[in-house]
């Protein structure tokens, strides 16, 4: 994890020194030779390449991004702090929103397979599958908050305005997981310990709640942990649509502003993310498959 | 042994429908791909999207070629003309179209738009406006909505039919007088550009990467894999990204990107496919009859792994063309006169409650190839291994 982190830290960096020409150049600002001069002296970049990056990574493990480019006087960590509660509900929301509807209907369509729910449920899966996010985003907002009413258009304000985004984001993840917990739970219950426990005189609910739903949900978690990556990269187009204020629209708007040190401090940020969910996903996964802790402590 | 004579009617003639019976039960014999298209052509959905995957690829290669116009064209007449007009009937056979942006035009009375009609006077305090048509003034009266289109003496010009498809514009124009369709047409070029470079990349660098790793085996296979393995535990989307900043937007750049990262799965699955076929019979006998590696590779493992290759290149286009979407639409991708569906979608965002069919039509562009491919990418799945078969 921590080599994954040094990589993306050093890929980042020389990505983004890579580029041609300095954070200054901006349109229409005509500074001074001199005033550049002292700014690329603040913000050490006449500094020898090394060093820049040197001082970065030290600024990396102390939490220390350094400054914007484009917001001045903000550091990165600041807007990073002050974004990330935002980008974080919605997530979170997000992933509730995939649990509650794609474990249900996963369920129901393993169940009831080939019959009319089945085939609705994956009419749906298949449609889920295919939007992109900020087509299903605006489609939301033009019938439910625009036409009905229904919900605020945009906006932070309240749970409610969490809801469409939230929807806009899962979507793709809830299709997804939907196909894939019906799969392993038809797979599941051809197993023999279900006959057995059939043959025991369990109860249908005890049978599927106790014995299937445990063993069909170990799919779902390793996925689930690769898909917080979409669900982040997703929150950049769904922020943007939505007009909230979370890192994903800080980082759309630093990409287009070009502030260099915001792009690095964000993706490295989000990598960070990402890598401790596939941690707690690679743990959480030990919990609920004893064989997989076995196996790997075996090698 | 005791020679026995054969004398004629010792012999019986088959009867031919035994004969055919047992044809029948043997089965033809076929060849693997044979077989796999057999299996395929029973899945119609499949089959159909494929159909449509050949459709828009002949859309793109000759498409622009069928429209005069090309995709940065603007008309500033047009502007956001809508794909359903409503006509009002002026008599003598004239049909004018009010458009969104208080535009008086000369349409045809099916829905074909004939030019901008010729204005007399704008009077933007009273919201006014006078147009000259066939020699009668017509008053567009725009103080309330909707506006009114009234006669010189204050009477309302009829109705005459509403929501008639426009003809000239299949799916309406955009905020600069753009053809849409046009525009989808062209974009039509640059997804399929997409999803050929995010194959040929797949074929080329994935299956040879994971080819050599998997052939070579033990250090050198480690060092390959865990190379693959960092790369693909970045995000992949955060360093498409990267890149696209690093090289700054447009096609070539896109194509460049998506081909540089999304090699990565396809390089796993042959390097396990490898693994599993590099000790088989056939490869030893081959390398027995002194067959150097590359022979071995491309001429035995390789071919024997393409039922999973193919599988995996089908299912990886989409993503592609999610991706370069994706970039397009947060203004990294296609830049401006040129048009991709992305971008399209985009363009379609700041005027999107008032006219929503800007954005409509890209997204059902994307959203039905992506829906093609995915199915097509089902049905080679099924028809190449039909133990993936629920």
């Amino acid at each position: 994890m921590f080599v994954t982190l040094f990589v993306i830290i050093t890929i980042t960096f020389f990505l983004m020194h890579a580029v041609p020409g300095g954070p200054y150049d901006f349109e229409g600002q005509n500074l001074q030779p001199e005033i550049v001069a002292l700014l690329q002296s603040k913000y050490h970049l006449n500094d020898p390449i090394l060093k820049q990056y040197l001082d970065y990574l030290k600024g990396v493990i102390t939490f220390d991004l350094g400054p914007s480019f484009y917001y001045s006087g903000r550091s990165v960590t600041e807007v990073i702090s002050q974004g990330f509660p935002i980008t974080a509900k919605l997530s979170a929301l997000a992933i509730f929103l995939v649990i509650i509807t794609s474990l249900p209907l996963g369920i129901v369509s393993a169940l009831r397979r080939n019959r009319f729910a089945d085939r609705l449920i994956m009419i749906f899966a298949t449609i889920g599958r295919t939007i992109p996010a900020f087509v299903a985003g605006t489609l939301m907002i033009y019938y439910l908050a625009y036409k009905l009413r229904l919900f605020p258009i945009f906006g932070i304000g309240s749970l409610k305005h969490y809801i469409l985004p939230a929807i806009a984001l899962s979507l793709a993840t809830i299709s997804h997981l939907t196909r894939l917990i019906r799969a392993s739970m038809l797979d599941v219950l051809n197993q023999d310990y279900i006959r057995t426990a059939k043959a025991k005189g369990l109860s249908g609910k005890r049978i599927l709640l106790k014995h299937a739903l445990k063993n069909a949900s170990i799919p779902m978690v390793t996925v689930l942990g690769s898909r917080v990556a979409s669900l982040l990269t997703g929150s950049f187009v769904i922020e943007q649509i939505f007009a909230m204020p979370g890192i994903g629209r800080y980082f759309t708007q630093a990409i287009s502003n070009r502030d260099y040190p915001m792009i690095m401090g964000i993706t490295i940020y989000f990598s960070l993310i990402l890598l401790v969910c596939m941690l707690l996903v690679d743990i959480l996964y030990g919990f609920i498959d004893p064989r997989a802790a076995v196996y790997s402590k075996k090698r | 042994m005791s020679e026995t004579e054969l004398k004629a009617d010792d012999w019986e003639s088959v009867q031919t429908e035994n004969l055919l019976v047992a044809e029948d039960i043997s089965g033809i014999s076929l060849s693997y791909w044979q077989n796999v298209w057999r299996r395929f052509k029973k899945n119609k959905l499949s089959v159909l999207s494929f159909a449509f995957i050949v459709f828009l690829v002949l859309m793109a290669v000759f498409g622009p070629r069928l429209t005069k116009l090309s995709d940065s064209d603007q008309n500033r007449d047009y502007i956001h003309i809508p794909p359903q007009i409503d006509l009002y009937s002026v008599g003598s056979n004239t049909y004018i179209y009010l458009s969104p942006s208080m535009q008086l035009f000369i349409a045809s009375r099916n829905g074909r738009l004939l030019g901008p009609a010729e204005s007399l006077e704008d009077d933007i305090f009273t919201k006014q406006r006078v147009y000259q048509i066939n020699g009668q003034q017509i008053i567009v009266n725009y103080r309330q909505k909707p506006a009114k289109v009234l006669y010189e003496n204050e009477s309302e010009v009829p109705l005459f039919r509403k929501k008639v498809w426009n003809k000239s514009f299949w799916f309406g124009t955009d905020a600069v007088g753009r053809d849409l369709f046009v525009r989808i047409i062209y974009g039509a070029r640059v997804t399929i550009i997409i999803g050929f470079i995010a194959s040929l990349m797949n074929l080329t660098v994935g299956v040879l990467y994971g080819g050599i790793s998997g052939y070579l085996g033990g250090v050198a296979d480690n060092i390959m894999m865990r190379i693959v393995d960092i790369l693909r535990s970045i995000p992949r989307l955060l360093y498409v990204i990267l890149l696209m900043v690093v090289f700054g937007s447009g096609l070539l750049t896109v194509v460049i990107v998506i081909g540089l990262v999304d090699w990565l799965g396809m390089a796993r699955i042959v390097r396990g496919q490898v693994l599993s076929i590099k000790n088989r019979e056939y490869v030893l006998a081959a390398k027995a009859l002194g067959a150097k590696p590359k022979r071995i590779l491309l001429r035995h493992l390789i071919p024997n792994a393409m039922g999973p290759i193919i599988i995996e290149t089908a299912m990886n286009i989409p993503a592609a063309i999610f991706t370069e979407a994706f970039l397009s639409f947060v203004g990294l991708g296609v830049s401006a006169p040129q048009a991709s569906w992305g971008t399209l979608a985009n363009n379609a965002l700041s005027g999107f409650m008032s006219f929503p069919y800007e954005m409509f039509f890209p997204a059902i562009a994307i959203s039905l190839t992506v829906l093609a491919f995915n199915f097509l990418g089902d049905g080679l799945r099924d028809a190449i291994d039909p133990r993936f078969k629920e």
